[in-house]
């Protein structure tokens, strides 16, 4: 029983993770319908930001949020601005471009750093708490109570705000919505930095749990695509749910067959719901293939 | 008329709650020419779809040379000889002219040379012979209806289905557009046509049938069903209001 | 979008044909090019690849950045089958390539089955394995598509590591330096270089094959409207089937070549993303989508650039290598989606025009 409850946890746990990592796509795949190869390089720049505010800035990992945030939000822009916008018709180059992308950080970072490994502590990383007899670690609930804030937060956020449903009409109807006087290549600006922006909050929140290294986005990618498909493609609750779906499955495959095999799994998992049910469990039927076809 | 070339017995289709097309019959016979008219939205494209298995229908039978096609895919019921068009041109803009052609009549022609030829003959057939050697992607629109209609014919179809290939022409393109309609009908194509333009309906004059909110309202020669006052209603007295 | 007609690239027949169109043609034959006329250049092609290989037959490095150039030359044309004719965005090639390397490796291992001979069953146990894999993801479009087969690599990689017995597991699996023609194993570099031209030459021609047949046709109309090939009478599934056995054939092929001849390798290596799975559509891409030629001239430009990359900055600058190969594939992406095919064809008709008639 304390088994099952371990693994429970951990699970739950992991798919906190993997639901913060995943928000960011799926908003950005929701709106401006780009699967985005490099979100998981954008958490590494997240990470490596707070390590060096960390390192530089002698911050608490936690208090960099302050500088990655807006760093990560004005890169993903820039990214849109230069290198997506001029490719939006042309789906095939957007797969290669974000895919560029992905390699560029990735070695550019193993460049700058010469593949040093760092990591980073903060006073909540040596804490655990004991819940139900299970061990867990005070930075991994800050990971889970993250994740259910920035849901809800952005849920609310799209709900209510001004901007947020501008961005919600670029979603469902990009002409409509520019013929009722949105700036849509402004939205997808806005929506690609937001999607950055959350990008950063997690790697600024995992920094403590992870040992930091330019290969760590790529870890995160498949997971996170797995997470969003799962979930539901350009769904917000999607993705939350997504992600405990995954970091359970991660967790029971790696307890009951083989940890090897846990990510052989997970994808198997992942495949076979993309098969059954494309548009995942939460998503709007038929996302993915208006993923491909050019809406305006 | 138990012989005719495409039986349509009472096919339905629901979206959901919504009936988009409702318990619609009607034959067309080889050689025929046979016009669908109806008002926008009437259900007129969600029909030809369930007649060229782009949908499958939610009750009723499709009866193609006495063989119920209902459940077959669209590939397969080009294969049998359904030519289609579609009412939004979908052309291989990546491919010349000719190539769009051969990628119908590779059908029959499994040999590039032969497809090749039979291409050339159809491209001649639609008056496009001249921008064989174009890229597709650059034609005009009456152009691309007309590259629509040779890559159909490529097939060697039983009979053609037209989704409204006059659209967005200018009269001159209309003329051509149906002139090349007729001098193949003439030369004995069976052909079903979605059409807007009442001109072009009077024009060929055979059997047209009216569609209505997804169901048949009338069916007969184009003069008696343009006269029928529930089409006038329907059709030509909405139009007015809009 | 893409050019179907890489062969322009070298002499734009028809375009030529197009200028003085001054009175009504008189043709009786069609315009298509056939596979027996587009033929003799693709023999000079592979002749001057062998002046290549001959000038440099003394000089070691070239003959191993040359060797490498044709393995994936062949390699990246085989992609280009299914990911540029037939526009599936594969990113799983990888695993074929691996499937046929552990193919060959472990038929001559423990069956001391000649390579040579391994390679069919290697061919074409890795066409099954992608027909089985794609058979269900061929649904998906685009994004979908490329994220899916992402995934298979990543399940093999899995797989592979568990799976000691086949593939020696995370320590990898070495074949003992044997010499002999039989054994596929040579001391001297000419041999590989001229081995992987072979693999190049074959996968060319099978390109060239299916560019001028019906299957070729089909693949791209599949490529740039389904619907539309449906109403052609195309079975879509099917024809993406064939276009991935016959890629992932080859890509079996060419993966039994790469282990003969590194002797050594651990699914890590063999299943990485951007050594190999991503790389064979990158060359095509920076050569030409979807063209006959362009992953050929691709990899004649991409490898080279990166072993002097690699030469060069590999000690000071870890990762230099892909740092331009991935400016490459974004700017190329952004300002040559024809890649240098395609640019190559737009000089070409630039040029021409400004002579005078």
């Amino acid at each position: 029983m304390a088994d099952l409850a371990n693994i429970v946890a951990v699970g739950i746990l992991l798919g906190g993770i993997y639901a913060l990592v995943s928000v960011g796509l799926n908003l950005i795949f929701g709106v401006i319908r780009i699967v985005n190869f490099a979100q998981g390089e954008f958490v590494m720049l997240g990470m490596y930001g707070t390590y060096a505010a960390y390192t530089f800035l002698r911050v608490d990992p936690y208090l960099a949020l302050v500088v990655v945030l807006p760093g990560l939000f004005l890169f993903g822009a820039i990214v849109q601005r230069l290198i997506l916008a001029p490719l939006r018709t042309e789906p095939t180059m957007q797969i290669f471009a974000t895919f560029g992308l992905l390699m560029l950080l990735e070695n550019v970072v193993l460049a700058l750093t010469r593949g040093t490994a760092y990591s980073v502590t903060s006073v909540v990383a040596q804490t655990s708490i004991g819940i139900g007899g299970v061990q867990v670690g005070l930075v991994r609930l800050v990971a889970l109570a993250a994740a259910t804030g920035v849901a809800v937060a952005l849920g609310l956020f799209l709900k209510h705000s001004m901007l947020g449903r501008a961005i919600r009409a670029v979603a469902q109807d990009r002409s409509a919505a520019r013929l009722v006087g949105v700036n849509v290549d402004r939205i997808y600006m806005l929506t690609f930095g937001i999607g950055a922006a959350l990008a950063g909050l997690a790697g600024c929140l995992l920094t403590p749990i992870y040992t930091l290294s330019p290969q760590i986005g790529t870890s995160f990618i498949l997971p996170a695509f797995a997470v969003v498909v799962l979930g539901g493609l350009g769904s917000v609750l999607g993705a939350y749910i997504g992600g405990f779906i995954v970091g359970l499955t991660e967790a029971f495959a790696g307890y009951y067959l083989d940890p090897a095999l846990k990510h052989a799994v997970l994808f198997a998992v992942f495949i076979a719901v993309l098969i059954v049910r494309p548009s995942g469990l939460f998503g709007q039927v038929g996302a993915e293939e208006v993923g491909l076809r050019d809406q305006s | 008329m138990s012989g005719a070339l495409l039986q349509v017995r009472g096919v339905a289709k629901r979206f959901g709650g919504l009936v988009a097309v409702n318990d619609v019959s009607f034959d067309v016979a080889r050689g025929e020419l046979v016009s669908i008219i109806g008002p926008n939205g009437a259900g007129k494209t969600t029909l030809f779809n369930l007649l060229t298995g782009q949908l499958a229908p939610s009750a009723g039978q499709v009866l193609f040379d006495v063989q119920d096609i209902s459940a077959l895919s669209p590939n397969r019921r080009a294969q049998l000889g359904l030519g289609r068009t579609f009412q939004i041109s979908q052309t291989l803009t990546s491919l010349s002219v000719v190539e769009n052609v051969m990628v119908g009549a590779f059908l029959h022609h499994r040999g590039l040379k032969d497809a090749a030829r039979r291409a050339e003959e159809v491209l001649h057939l639609v008056g496009l012979a001249d921008r064989a050697d174009v890229r597709a992607g650059i034609l005009t629109l009456s152009e691309r209806r007309r590259l629509e209609v040779a890559r159909a014919l490529a097939l060697d179809p039983q009979i053609v289905l037209l989704d409204e290939v006059m659209a967005g022409l200018n009269p001159n393109e209309v003329q051509e557009v149906v002139s090349l309609v007729e001098r193949l009908h003439a030369e004995g194509h069976t052909f079903l046509v979605i059409e807007h333009n009442l001109k072009v309906v009077r024009r060929f004059s055979e059997r047209v049938i009216v569609i209505e909110r997804g169901a048949k309202l009338a069916e007969g020669t184009a003069e008696d069903v343009l006269a029928d006052p529930r089409v006038v209603e329907a059709y030509i007295g909405r139009k007015r209001a809009t | 979008m893409i050019n179907p007609d890489g062969a322009s690239a070298f002499a734009p027949a028809s375009s030529a044909g197009a200028a003085d169109r001054t009175g009504p043609r008189t043709r009786s034959a069609p315009r298509v090019k056939t596979f027996a006329s587009e033929l003799p250049r693709a023999l000079l092609v592979l002749g001057l690849l062998s002046g290549l290989v001959y000038l440099y037959s003394g000089d070691t490095f070239t003959l191993n950045t040359l060797a490498a150039a044709f393995l994936f030359a062949g390699l990246s044309s085989a992609w280009n089958i299914i990911g540029g004719f037939g526009g599936q965005f594969s990113l799983g090639h990888s695993v074929f390539f691996a499937v046929g390397a552990y193919t060959t490796a472990n038929l001559y291992l423990k069956a001391g089955i000649s390579p040579w001979i391994a390679l069919a069953p290697a061919a074409l146990l890795a066409a099954l394995v992608a027909c089985l894999l794609s058979w269900p993801v061929f649904r998906l479009r685009g994004p979908f598509f490329a994220i899916a087969t992402m995934a298979f690599t990543e399940v093999a990689l899995a797989l592979g590591n568990y799976m000691e017995s086949i593939t020696g597991g995370t320590r990898g699996m070495s074949i003992p330096f044997r010499l002999g023609f039989a054994n596929m194993i040579f001391r001297d570099r000419l041999s590989y270089a001229l081995l992987m031209l072979g693999f190049a030459a074959l996968c060319l021609l099978v390109v060239l094959a299916v560019h001028r047949s019906r299957l070729g046709y089909y693949l791209q109309a599949v490529r740039d409207n389904e619907q539309a090939a449906r109403a052609a009478g195309i079975s879509v599934l099917r024809v993406k089937l064939m276009g991935m056995a016959l890629s992932a054939a080859l890509t079996g092929i060419g993966g039994g070549l790469f282990f003969m001849q590194v002797r050594v390798a651990d699914p890590a290596a063999l299943l990485s993303l951007f050594e190999f799975g991503v790389k064979f559509a990158l060359i095509a891409l920076i050569g030409g989508l979807g063209t006959i030629y362009g992953p050929l001239l691709g990899a004649l430009v991409v490898i080279p650039l990166e072993s002097w990359l690699r030469a060069e900055l590999g000690g000071i600058v870890p990762g230099a290598n892909l740092i331009v190969l991935s400016l490459c594939l974004i700017l190329a992406a952004l300002f040559m989606k024809h890649g240098i095919v395609g640019s190559l064809q737009r000089l070409f008709t630039i040029a021409t025009r400004r002579i005078p008639r």
